[in-house]
């Protein structure tokens, strides 16, 4: 943040106080963003993706096929399929379990965009390159270019999964005319194109390979967990990820309180001192 | 060695079923011993299609011959019989541009560089039926109940052929409907024949495999036309093969692409330290640590900045003409 705003000099003061008061109780705000069911369910499907990409590449990529013993190959097909129908079943029963999760999923992807999500997105390239300098505008829980890359995750893996239920069964419960065969092998080499990019997009950015989607520090001045830790930790973002990352919403749920918990320097969920 | 092709005369050929019986024995192919274990194709045509352990079958065609009549008065040679049978070979047509040896990821389906046949190597097949899908007459046959587990087509017995053997199929045919040699001279045999038939009277009849797919080295005379005898008419790769042609190289130039472009992005935010925000609810301040500075005020404070101005005010250079702007 470059740019410092003046304020009034009682609201200055309150300030002082508060960043003081933080340093002192030695807590960090920490706000729950993922449940364990939502979790659980990215991992395993995220996982049974990966997978899924590595085995189907030896079919895809004919240099790497013809590189492998058969038995290898055939190995990797089945467990393609074994793999696949995993893929599939994971996320619709999660769906079934808790269908306001997805509902809550659906609208957060698709609200209405503002003015700060459009210019989120035209800058999103030119950041990419200048994480340094370029400095993006605050979003919702969803930032309009995840919506946007969600989305086509959400996509990928709808056209992966119907695609490959359809090969596989037109090879075992019933047959697929060459042209129909054709059309759907299309499709999914089609979903694994896409795929290549978004889910590799999706992985350098969430897995914090990119240095900015790695966990800042806490007011302590501690290093947080970064982005990897709301997947693959306890689903929860510190106040300040959060403010860089999703900055209305995290101003929402600070006001709100109700997802807000407070963690030691051990990352042990405490209550704040009274009275403070 | 020239370019080889097998030669089908119809006019010649008693249904038998020599020929298909001669492939399962030579490459040792299973067939069912279930009693009506086939599904009745309805006529002598068994199994119905060619299948995982069946690569050639007889096509067996019966139809109403228009121009017989009862009363006797045969005015033409072909009103003599009441049914005219025609019967088709249904096996690979070993084209000359083959989708199914191009579109193999593993090269199981390649074309013989001595005698031009489509052959297959059983033990790089990995199952996956792209060849299937290829094939413009629906011959590659993958049947996964059976405990062969590789793609089945006729090989063109080029083991055979490399010995100086003919095909399994074609020594075993007793009309002599089968033949197979140079492809010229099939293709010269077949005009041959194509000209007594016409002689006779038979005005469908046609010589098939010549063009067809680049040209086919199956060459078929066809007493009764194409669609009598089961032959696919301007048989045509679908589309959706050329696009999987597109998908895969496609693929192999932009995801190298993406993957240098995150190693880019990766190296040029290395060692970013961003500051760290606090935000107090009292005020509703958005607060930078490091400095004590507000940075943001306001529960929603949209960003009032041009994108322009966003993306470029703080970049080196930018910053540092300012610098020398306000300097001056």
């Amino acid at each position: 943040m470059s740019h410092a705003i003046t304020v009034s000099p009682e609201a200055q003061a309150s300030d002082q106080k508060f960043l003081e008061e933080s340093k002192n109780a030695g807590l960090t705000r920490y706000i729950k963003r993922h449940s364990k069911q939502a979790r659980i369910t990215h991992d395993v499907t995220i996982i049974c993706c990966i997978w899924l990409m590595i085995s189907g590449l030896f079919v895809f990529a004919p240099p790497l096929t013809q590189l492998c013993p058969q038995e290898l190959i055939f190995a990797f097909r089945m467990s393609h399929r074994i793999i696949g129908v995993v893929f599939c079943a994971v996320p619709l029963i999660s769906f079934f379990m808790a269908p306001s999760g997805a509902r809550h999923i659906w609208k957060a992807n698709t609200c209405k965009w503002t003015s700060d999500d459009v210019m989120w997105m035209v800058m999103f390239f030119p950041y990419l390159f200048g994480a340094k300098w370029i400095h993006m505008p605050d979003q919702d829980e969803q930032k309009s270019g995840q919506r946007f890359a969600d989305g086509m995750l959400w996509v990928c893996g709808f056209l992966m999964a119907i695609s490959g239920v359809i090969l596989l069964l037109g090879s075992m419960v019933f047959t697929l005319s060459p042209g129909a065969h054709a059309v759907w092998l299309f499709l999914h080499d089609l979903g694994f194109f896409l795929l290549c990019i978004f889910a590799t997009a999706h992985i350098f950015l969430g897995a914090g390979i990119f240095q900015p989607y790695r966990g800042g520090k806490d007011i302590n001045g501690n290093k947080v967990k970064g982005c990897w830790n709301l997947m693959f930790g306890d689903g929860m973002v510190s106040e300040a990820d959060a403010l860089y990352h999703w900055g209305h919403w995290a101003r929402e749920e600070l006001e709100s309180g109700e997802n807000v918990v407070y963690k030691d320097k051990d990352g042990n969920i405490v209550e704040f001192p009274k009275g403070k | 060695m020239a370019d080889k092709a097998f030669l089908f005369d119809t006019s010649r050929c008693s249904g038998c079923h020599a020929c298909q019986i001669a492939c399962k024995v030579w490459n040792e192919l299973p067939s069912t011993l279930e009693l009506n274990g086939n599904k009745w194709s309805g006529s002598h045509q068994n199994p119905p299609d060619v299948n995982g352990t069946t690569r050639l079958i007889m096509l067996y065609n019966e139809m109403e011959n228009p121009a017989y009549t009862t009363t006797g008065e045969v005015s033409a040679q072909l009103a003599t019989k009441r049914v005219k049978w025609a019967f088709g070979r249904r096996a690979c047509q070993h084209c000359t541009d083959a989708p199914c040896s191009n579109i193999c990821p593993a090269g199981a389906i390649f074309v013989d560089a001595e005698t031009g046949l489509v052959t297959t190597d059983d033990s790089k097949c990995i199952g996956c039926q792209y060849c299937s899908a290829a094939c413009p007459f629906e011959v590659p046959q993958y049947d996964e109940g059976t405990a062969v587990g590789t793609i089945q087509k006729c090989t063109g017995c080029v083991d055979r052929v490399h010995n100086g053997m003919k095909p399994a199929c074609v020594s075993t045919c007793q009309p002599e409907a089968l033949d197979f040699g140079d492809r010229d001279e099939m293709i010269k045999k077949a005009y041959e024949r194509l000209e007594m038939l016409k002689a006779r009277g038979y005005s469908d009849a046609m010589v098939y495999g010549e063009k067809e797919m680049g040209g086919l080295h199956v060459i078929q005379v066809l007493k009764y036309g194409a669609a009598a005898h089961g032959a696919v008419e301007n048989p045509k790769v679908s589309p959706a093969v050329a696009l999987a042609g597109v998908t895969k190289p496609l693929t192999g130039v932009v995801f190298p692409l993406c993957i240098v472009g995150f190693g880019v992005m990766t190296a040029l935010a290395a060692g970013y330290k961003r500051d760290t925000l606090v935000y107090n609810t009292d005020t509703k301040d958005t607060i930078i640590l490091e400095t004590g500075e507000v940075a943001k005020t306001g529960t929603r404070p949209a960003d009032t900045r041009g994108w322009t101005d966003a993306v470029f005010e703080n970049l080196p250079f930018m910053a540092a003409n300012r610098k020398k702007k306000g300097g001056e």
